[in-house]
Parts: C-alpha cells; sequence; structure tokens
C-alpha cells in the first residue's frame, strides 16, 4: 500500500514540479495530506506564487464577459415572468423601470468609482523629463513632482504611464505600494489602482478616479507633458 | 473662551458617522478584482501547487462571488464573503478530484484573514521552519526535490537508494511534514 501511494503522491509531486495540471485520482487521506504539503512547498519557490499578466488578462475577460453583459435586473424581472404574474400594465411599468436601471448601471460602469479618468493637459504644458527609465523597472512605481504637478509614474509590465499623485478627495499626496500595486491615501484611507482607478474608499461618495498624465520615454528619460 | 468651547465640540467626531467613515467601499466588481484577485489566486496556489488550478479556482471565486453581491459594498463584507467562497471552492476541488474528503473539511477552516496573502517570502520561511523539523533524511529529499528542482531518479543518485525507495522516503517525509504542521506550526 504504501508503495502505491509513494508512486501516486510522486507522479502528483512530479506534475506540480513540471508546472502541470496533476492528474486526478481517488487518494487516501494519508495521500491528501501528503500532497497538500508537497502544493505548500512548491508555493514557497520565490515567485511561484504569483499570477503571470496572461492569466489574470484571462480571469479578467472571462468575469469582464459574465458581469458586464449581463445586468441583474434583467435576468431577475423578465418580461414574461411580469406577465405572467400582474398583466401587461405592470409589465409595462417594470420593463421601464429596469431599462432605466440597466441604463443607470451601463452610465455607472466602469468608471462607478467616481468620474471617468481624465487627461491633464495644461495649457502651456512642455515634456519635461523627470527620472531615467533605468530608475523605474518593470512594477515598480515612483513619484515625481515638477514644482506644479505631483506625479506617480508607474512601469507595469515595460509600459510606462503616469497619473496624478494627489487623492481627488482633499488632495492628500498618495503613497505608491508596490506590493499590492495600489496608491494609497494617507488621509482617509482611499486607495487607487495604477491606472488611476479607484479600488476602494472610506467615503460617503466615490472620489474621481485619477488624471492621467501625458508621458513618453525619451532617449531613456521618462518626460512628462506638465507645466 | 465660550466660542474656543463651542468650536472643539463642533469638532468633537459624531460617533455614528465615524462608524461611518471606517467602512471603506468597494464601488464595482474591477474594484473588488484589482484589489483582490493575486490574492485569491496566491491562496489558491497554495493548496493546490499548480497555475493551471489555481487560475481556475481564482476564476470561479470571484465569479461566483461577484454574481451574488451587490455592489457598492464594504470592503470588510466583500473580503469576507471573497473568503467563504473560497473556502468552499478550494474544498469542492479537493472532494471533486481526489476523493479527499478530510482534506476538503479541513480547507472549509481557513481562517478569515486568509485573503490578506503573506508575501512569498513568508512561505519560503514557513517551509524553511518545517524541512528544519524534520528528521535530517526525510528534510534533504524534500530539499532536493522542492527547493533544488533535483527528479526523483537525481535524487535517488545523491542519497545512493533506489528510485523506489526514493519515492517512499519522499511520501514519508511529507506525511511527517503533514503531523508537523498541524502540531507545531498551525
Amino acid at each position: 500500500m504504501t508503495d502505491k501511494s509513494a508512486d501516486r503522491v510522486a507522479r502528483f509531486v512530479d506534475d506540480l514540479l513540471r508546472g502541470r495540471r496533476p492528474r486526478r485520482f481517488s487518494a487516501s487521506q494519508e495521500e491528501a495530506e501528503a500532497m497538500k504539503v508537497a502544493a505548500s512547498l512548491v508555493s514557497a519557490r520565490t515567485g511561484a506564487d504569483l499570477p503571470d499578466k496572461a492569466a489574470l488578462d484571462r480571469i479578467h475577460s472571462k468575469l469582464s464577459a459574465a458581469l458586464d453583459e449581463s445586468p441583474t435586473v434583467e435576468r431577475r424581472f423578465t418580461r414574461r415572468v411580469m406577465l405572467r404574474t400582474f398583466g401587461t400594465a405592470a409589465a409595462a411599468v417594470v420593463v421601464g423601470v429596469a431599462l432605466d436601471e440597466v441604463v443607470t448601471r451601463q452610465g455607472k460602469s466602469p468608471g462607478a468609482g467616481g468620474s471617468p479618468s481624465t487627461v491633464l493637459m495644461p495649457d502651456a504644458g512642455a515634456w519635461r523629463p523627470v527620472a531615467a527609465v533605468t530608475q523605474l523597472p518593470a512594477g515598480h512605481a515612483i513619484t515625481v513632482s515638477t514644482g506644479s504637478v505631483d506625479a506617480v509614474i508607474v512601469n507595469d509590465g515595460g509600459a510606462i504611464s503616469a497619473v496624478s499623485g494627489v487623492c481627488t478627495h482633499l488632495g492628500c499626496k498618495l503613497q505608491p505600494d508596490e506590493a499590492s500595486q495600489k496608491l494609497n491615501c494617507p488621509c482617509h484611507q482611499t486607495a487607487f489602482g495604477f491606472s488611476g482607478k479607484v479600488l476602494y474608499y472610506r467615503l460617503k461618495t466615490a472620489p474621481a478616479n485619477l488624471p492621467q498624465i501625458p508621458s513618453r520615454v525619451n532617449d531613456g528619460q521618462i518626460e512628462l507633458f506638465v507645466v | 473662551m465660550l466660542a474656543l468651547t463651542e468650536l472643539h465640540v463642533v469638532r468633537e467626531p459624531d460617533p455614528d458617522k465615524f462608524r461611518e467613515a471606517e467602512t471603506a467601499t468597494y464601488p464595482d466588481w474591477e474594484s473588488v478584482y484589482q484589489d483582490n484577485v493575486v490574492g485569491i489566486y496566491q491562496l489558491a496556489f497554495r493548496r493546490v501547487g499548480n497555475a493551471a488550478d489555481a487560475e481556475d479556482l481564482a476564476e470561479d471565486v470571484l465569479m461566483q462571488t461577484l454574481k451574488t453581491l451587490r455592489l457598492p459594498a464594504p470592503v470588510h463584507n466583500v473580503r469576507s464573503y471573497l473568503v467563504k467562497t473560497a473556502r468552499t471552492v478550494l474544498a469542492d476541488h479537493w472532494r471533486r478530484h481526489y476523493a479527499a474528503k478530510d482534506a476538503a473539511t479541513e480547507l472549509e477552516q481557513l481562517p478569515q484573514g486568509a485573503l490578506i496573502a503573506p508575501p512569498s517570502t513568508d512561505a519560503s520561511e514557513r517551509a524553511a521552519r518545517l524541512l528544519a523539523l524534520l528528521p535530517e533524511h526525510f528534510s534533504r529529499i524534500l530539499e532536493l526535490r522542492f527547493l533544488r528542482g533535483f527528479t526523483v531518479r537525481e535524487a535517488a543518485d545523491e542519497l545512493g537508494v533506489t528510485e523506489s525507495n526514493a519515492r517512499v522516503m519522499q511520501f514519508r517525509a511529507l506525511r511527517k511534514a503533514a503531523e508537523l504542521e498541524m502540531e507545531v506550526l498551525s
């Protein structure tokens, strides 16, 4: 029994170490306990438990397909159900309400966390170098100030972008949290994603998303279009 | 003086408003996704050990949660719901694919704070502590396999045993590690 168990667990471990989805089988309690420890040991290798960008993109697109295209109101109150239950007049009223709700939901999404992002485009702006590209490795964010504008520059897998470094609620300076890819407001525990979108807030109403700041890379320098 | 006192009174926080302000809010599903997807993926990966299953499970947890929740919703409510869903989804995974009832039951006891995933270095430290508690020959084979990436054949050669013995040693080492994890580290 031990030999067979050892073989089955060894095959499971081989699959994990080769990055494959393990073959399924009916495990004894002892085997399952060993397999769970094996899974946790595989996770201990540095960075092994972090998802790659392609995986995140796939999860996001499946959620987006399911959640953006099927408003709850439409699914809950179909016209047929209302006709059967309450008659034509009630159905007409409810369909009207449902459509209104759908329009409202679509109007709010995806910028429901405040107004959609705006672009900060100063009248007398110019491209100004603010940091060397080498100062900003992938996955990192730095704060810079041009005197007039505080900004956070982000390197998201090689794509460099910039957003305002000031919270849209009351103007506190945001603090990048690279580990969780957030910009935290130190004043009211509001957080923005590196894209400038509101992640969460502790306010009665959602603050606006952070304005985008035009950015480019020129001759090894990151430049922002600012005053 | 009176004016100062009045000013002070006006600035006293209203306890009700203060409690209300303590509740951070997720405005929409994108926010829930962005703030939690990595944590949920890590939570899943540490219990299944491979990227393909972790991706499917993270998607399941988020999909089930987001289809049920009405947003905007308080952050702590959403996270609490995510962990509850993760418990069910992970337990179901072990039950369905490995018929592992006890392992599944244990996963249903995931702590509420499980979503605040410790950084990867914590997982490495935990593994190092676990290996240090094992008898020498058990820690050696697990180190060769999991930390240095040796195949069973290579580990067997290194340890001077047959491949078959190396597989049995690996199984016993993992069983012992499971016992220690329950007794000492949890």
